[in-house]
Order: C-alpha cells, then sequence, then structure tokens
C-alpha cells in the first residue's frame, strides 16, 4: 500500500475517535473513504475516494462545503469541490422560497481547473402530508471551460412519498453559448454564429430529465436514480445520454456505515466533469452525517419523536436534546417562547439540539417535525392544553437551572 | 441577446427571488410590542379588563398573556382566546385562593391541575409546607395523571398522601413514570396508579390490584 492510500486510511481511522459533540459548534462532516473503480477510458482503475463533507445549519439557511477526489497509486486524478449557500424562507400557506448560491472548482490532471459560480432561486409549492412541487431558475458562470457566456438554467420538480420512499422527478434545461473548433463545426453540421480563427460560438442547450428516489428504513438507506439528456448530438455526447446508478448504505452506529453501489453519472459540461461509470463498496465514516433526503425542502407530516431530553448547559442555559430520525427540520414552541417556533440545529444523523435560557417552573412544550403538527414530547408529563391539543409539562427547578 | 445582457436579465430577476426569500423570514422574526394588538377590539377590551383584574387582585398575569400567544399559534379568533384567558384567570383566582402567597410558578402550575380536573379543596393540602420545598413536580405529575384517565380522587389522594409524608421529586417523577408506562400497555388508569402508589416509599404495602379480564384496554381518556 503505498504512502498517499496509508495517509486517507488514516484520517479516515481518525475520525473514528472524533472529538467531544461540543467542540463540534455546528458543523457536520462527512469521509467516504473506499475501493473504487472507475472508468472513462482515460482514468485507472482501483482507486480511493476521499470525500468530505461540512455542514453549518441555521435554522433558515446552511452552508454546505463538500468535496471528491479520486486519487490513484500516485497522485490525485480528479478532484471537485464546490462551497453551497442555501436560504430558506418559513412557509407560508404550503408555500416556500428556496435561494441556493454555489461556487465550485473541478481539477483534472488531464486538464486545467475549471471554475463555477451558479445562484438558483426555487418556489416550492407543499402538499400536506402527501407531496410537493418547485419550479426555478438561475445563472451559472462557468470559466476556462468551452462555454464562452453564462448558462441560463430553468428546472421544475415534482416530488411525493410511496410506501415510505420518496420519489422525485425533475427536469433542468441550460443554455448557454458553446465555443467549437472549425472540424467539429464541419463534421457535426451546425451553424456558426460568430466564426473566428476556425473556431465558432453557437448556442446550445440541453435538457436533463431525472428520476430519484430515496428510501430510509431503520439502519438502511437506499438511494437510486436515472435519467436521459436531451440535445442534439453536438451537445450531448453518447456516454451521457442515460444514465442511472444506486447506492446502498447501511449504518453500523451513528458513524460508521458500509456503503455500496454503482453505475453510470452523466457529464457535467459546465464544470468540466467527464461522465463517469462506477462501482465502489467503501465505508462511510461521518462525525454527524446529515440526512440524504432527495426532497431539498421541508415538508409537513407527522414523525414520532423517539426522545426528549434537558440538560444542563454553561451559562445558566438549558439543552433540549431530541433524536428523531428521517426529518429535515424539528422546532420547540412553549411558554417560554412566546409561542413562538424555535428551530434545534442538527448534530448527528437523527440528534437535534437547542440551547437557551429557562427560567424556573414549569413550562408547557410542544415539538414538531418538517412543520408538521405540534405535539407533545415523548418521555414528560403531559396535558391538554386550552386549545384542542396537548402540551408537555417540563419542570425547572432551582438547582438545576443554577 | 448578449452574454451580458442576459446575465443582467437573470440577475434581475435573482435578485427579486432573493427579496422573495428574504422579506417572509425577517417578517417572522420581528417581534410584536403589543401582542393584543392582533385582537379585534372588542377580545382586546375584554383581555384588558382581565389583566387589570389579576393585577388587582395580586395575580401573575405572565401565564394570562401566555394564554393569548398560544392562542395566536393554534390561530384561534379573539372569542375563543378571551374564554381560555378568562377561564385561566379563574383558576389563578382559585389556586391563589386555596394556596395562599406562593410563587407565581407554583399558582401557575396549581393552575394547570385544576384546568386539568382536581377540585380546588383537593389543592388545600398543600397550603402547608416546609421551607424551600416546592410542589412543582407533584403539580405537573398530578395533572398528567388526570390527564390520562386516572380518577380525579384517585390521583387526589395518591399525591396527597405522597406531599405529606414528604415525598421527593424523584419520587414523583417515578411513581408517574411507572403509572404512565403501565397505561401505555393497556392497564386501567386508576389501577395502574393503585399498584404503583403501594410500591412506592410511604404507600400502603399490600397486595398487588389484578384487573379483571377484559379491563385491560387503556381507558385514558387521551
Amino acid at each position: 500500500m503505498n504512502e498517499r492510500k496509508v495517509t486517507i486510511l488514516a484520517v479516515c481511522t481518525a475520525l473514528l475517535v472524533p472529538a467531544p459533540r461540543a467542540l463540534a459548534a455546528q458543523l457536520v462532516s462527512t469521509l467516504q473513504a473506499g475501493s473504487y473503480t472507475v472508468s472513462d477510458g482515460v482514468l485507472p482503475e482501483s482507486m480511493l475516494r476521499l470525500a468530505p463533507d461540512f455542514h453549518f445549519d441555521l435554522p433558515h439557511a446552511s452552508i454546505t462545503a463538500r468535496g471528491s477526489a479520486f486519487v490513484s497509486e500516485q497522485q490525485v486524478q480528479v478532484a471537485d469541490g464546490i462551497v453551497s449557500g442555501t436560504f430558506t424562507s418559513p412557509t407560508v400557506y404550503g408555500v416556500r422560497a428556496e435561494m441556493i448560491g454555489n461556487a465550485s472548482r473541478a481539477v483534472d490532471d488531464r486538464s486545467l481547473g475549471t471554475d463555477q459560480v451558479d445562484v438558483q432561486t426555487r418556489i416550492h409549492v407543499l402538499f400536506h402530508q402527501r407531496g410537493g412541487m418547485w419550479f426555478g431558475g438561475g445563472v451559472a458562470r462557468p470559466w476556462r471551460v468551452a462555454v464562452v457566456s453564462s448558462a441560463d438554467i430553468a428546472a421544475a420538480g415534482i416530488w411525493t412519498t410511496l410506501a415510505g420512499a420518496t420519489v422525485t422527478a425533475t427536469f433542468t434545461n441550460f443554455s448557454f453559448t458553446k465555443t467549437a473548433a472549425g472540424d467539429t463545426v464541419a463534421a457535426a453540421s451546425v451553424s456558426c454564429a460568430a466564426p473566428s480563427d476556425g473556431a465558432c460560438e453557437r448556442q446550445s442547450h440541453f435538457g436533463d430529465l431525472e428520476g430519484v428516489l430515496h428510501w430510509e428504513g431503520g439502519p438502511l438507506e437506499l438511494d437510486a436514480q436515472t435519467g436521459y439528456r436531451f440535445g442534439n448530438a453536438y451537445d450531448v455526447t453518447p456516454d451521457s445520454r442515460r444514465w442511472s446508478s444506486a447506492t446502498a448504505t447501511i449504518w453500523l452506529n451513528d458513524r460508521i456505515a458500509v456503503v455500496g453501489g454503482g453505475g453510470r453519472q452523466p457529464a457535467l459540461p459546465l464544470r468540466g466533469l467527464p461522465a463517469r461509470s462506477f462501482g465502489m463498496a467503501g465505508l462511510e465514516l461521518a462525525y454527524s452525517p446529515s440526512s440524504r433526503s432527495a426532497v431539498p425542502v421541508s415538508f409537513p407530516r407527522t414523525v414520532l419523536v423517539k426522545s426528549f431530553e434537558l440538560h444542563a448547559a454553561p451559562q445558566g442555559m438549558e439543552k433540549i436534546v431530541i433524536r428523531v430520525g428521517g426529518v429535515e427540520t424539528v422546532d420547540v414552541m412553549g411558554d417560554f417562547s412566546d409561542w413562538s417556533p424555535l428551530t434545534l440545529v442538527r448534530r448527528g444523523r437523527d440528534l437535534w439540539e437547542l440551547s437557551m435560557p429557562l427560567s424556573p417552573g414549569m413550562h408547557q412544550i410542544t415539538v414538531r417535525t418538517d412543520g408538521g403538527p405540534w405535539m407533545a414530547p415523548p418521555g414528560m408529563p403531559t396535558m391538554h392544553d386550552s386549545y384542542g391539543g396537548d402540551v408537555g409539562l417540563l419542570v425547572i427547578d432551582n438547582r438545576s437551572n443554577q | 441577446m448578449t452574454p451580458f445582457r442576459r446575465f443582467r436579465r437573470t440577475a434581475a430577476a435573482l435578485v427579486g427571488g432573493g427579496a422573495l426569500v428574504a422579506l417572509p423570514a425577517f417578517g417572522a422574526t420581528a417581534q410584536d410590542p403589543d401582542p393584543l394588538s392582533r385582537l379585534d377590539a372588542n377580545s382586546r377590551f375584554a383581555i384588558e379588563l382581565i389583566i387589570d383584574s389579576a393585577n388587582t387582585a395580586g395575580l401573575p398575569t405572565r401565564p394570562l398573556m401566555s394564554k393569548v400567544l398560544e392562542g395566536f399559534s393554534h390561530k384561534a379568533d379573539g372569542r375563543r382566546i378571551t374564554a381560555v384567558v378568562r377561564t385561566e384567570f379563574g383558576y389563578l383566582k382559585t389556586a391563589h385562593a386555596t394556596l395562599g402567597g406562593v410563587s407565581e410558578e407554583e399558582l401557575a402550575a396549581a393552575a394547570a391541575v385544576l384546568e386539568a380536573g382536581a377540585k380546588p379543596s383537593q389543592l388545600a393540602a398543600f397550603r402547608v409546607r416546609q421551607k424551600g420545598r416546592s410542589d412543582l413536580e407533584a403539580f405537573t405529575d398530578w395533572a398528567d395523571l388526570l390527564t390520562r384517565g386516572v380518577p380525579r380522587d384517585d390521583a387526589s389522594s395518591a399525591i396527597t398522601k405522597l406531599w405529606q409524608d414528604g415525598a421527593d421529586d424523584a419520587t414523583f417523577h417515578n411513581l408517574w413514570r411507572s403509572v404512565q408506562t403501565d397505561i401505555l400497555q393497556g392497564l386501567n388508569p386508576g389501577t395502574a396508579l393503585q399498584n404503583r402508589v403501594r410500591e412506592t416509599p410511604g404507600g400502603p404495602a399490600t397486595r398487588k390490584v389484578t384487573p379483571p379480564e377484559g379491563q385491560q384496554e387503556n381507558q385514558s381518556s387521551r
């Protein structure tokens, strides 16, 4: 085993002994490592794939940084990284807005690195407990690829839940100005809008129709996707016309999972990433793995909260700790918040926390997941409230508040 | 259309979208300096009168305002909120008359017990207490037992007996946890309490009561 692989394995092993949760603030990190086989005709086989993933979550915003690097015997072959910021509005009458910004860089040892910045806005319409749809658009600006203009992106999607699985269908259209060499133009018989020096610029566009399936049951997660790319032969290479892939993840505990899967991923022309076929079996080591829901924005549904705990926190604060899996948001509300929702921060796959001051006395508290109905938390005394619901009764005595 | 113009057009659309995203969020986080302003005039007048009455009687007004805000969170109308606040005022007044000068927190907890179904006279045993002893846990567990369908007199006598025997918070909490576990497993709420209170330190040590056949269903009112 060469030195680079040993280094990667050492990093992975180090993550098995993570720092105390308190030191991680709101960071979530995921690290994947495994033995991968990638074949696009150039890359060698049997490589390691390193995929760090960091999240910083706020109630209505999140920042994500993730990347992946395929490492061969000697060096990094392909690496790409992306930093994303997402801002979501509160849900009003089932409508929610989302704004996404991405900045990414891809490095391929066969060519120069490429960069891209893109911004998208989406409007989501949520159908209570059943599904939803969204539509939106944006603009992407790539550099150092054979695209000379910003690219317009228009997208729409619809999702629903079937037998515990979330099924999503999306259509995304890309249109941009592309540079083509003279011989390519002649071979493809395409029109040339601005010919110069043996090359020309022409309008290109293609559309991706994709279906995604996500299912979670106990420690098992299944993800599958399939897609078709519309466009003429000039804009869509044969290896990116159709694709499908599937991944299975089995969580051994909160931090370690076995991952296996395979399939084909299409090329991403705006990011300069080639189409890839892959088959992989690996280990996912996660400090605090985030949910991999196929639905990008939360929807109202009823999920049972597994546990509710209250711990003393520094500076006279109390920390609410809730365990519930498979959700995007968890809120609490009570007399202590003037009956306004407070959103908890995800600390793990099914772990949510919120620190706040709680005065001594009896407090009424309710909890909800994904904007669903308010419920009394489990494991505490309960009573009917004055408005037809149930509330939990939380006792804070003077000793616990000191 | 040139790339630059297309970029400008798209950027303008995104700025508009961003504003659409941001405005509701700012609105959601803004604090309302006068929550009562969200009520209709009649309801506001009625609730202000109740709050004035509470002040005059030396009762805390925070529980009353909390009921108003809770009503907003449930999207209740003004009349409903007014009725709830008036009822809560009644509970606070009764609890104050029964318990005497106790803290605001204890008064609110006692009001919750009354709201759950206890009789005012059943609170009387809590008027006398050792210095520094809190009845919050006892009241909380009591309210839960009543909500789960334990007969009012059974719940009252069990909680009162433990209180008079000097039971601490952990004893009350353990009793509640055991009873609610039994109820969730299908035992009759009254029977569950009787069984568990005998096992509790200070309770009478007699034979465990077994419900007759066909009585295993949870008869909780929940």
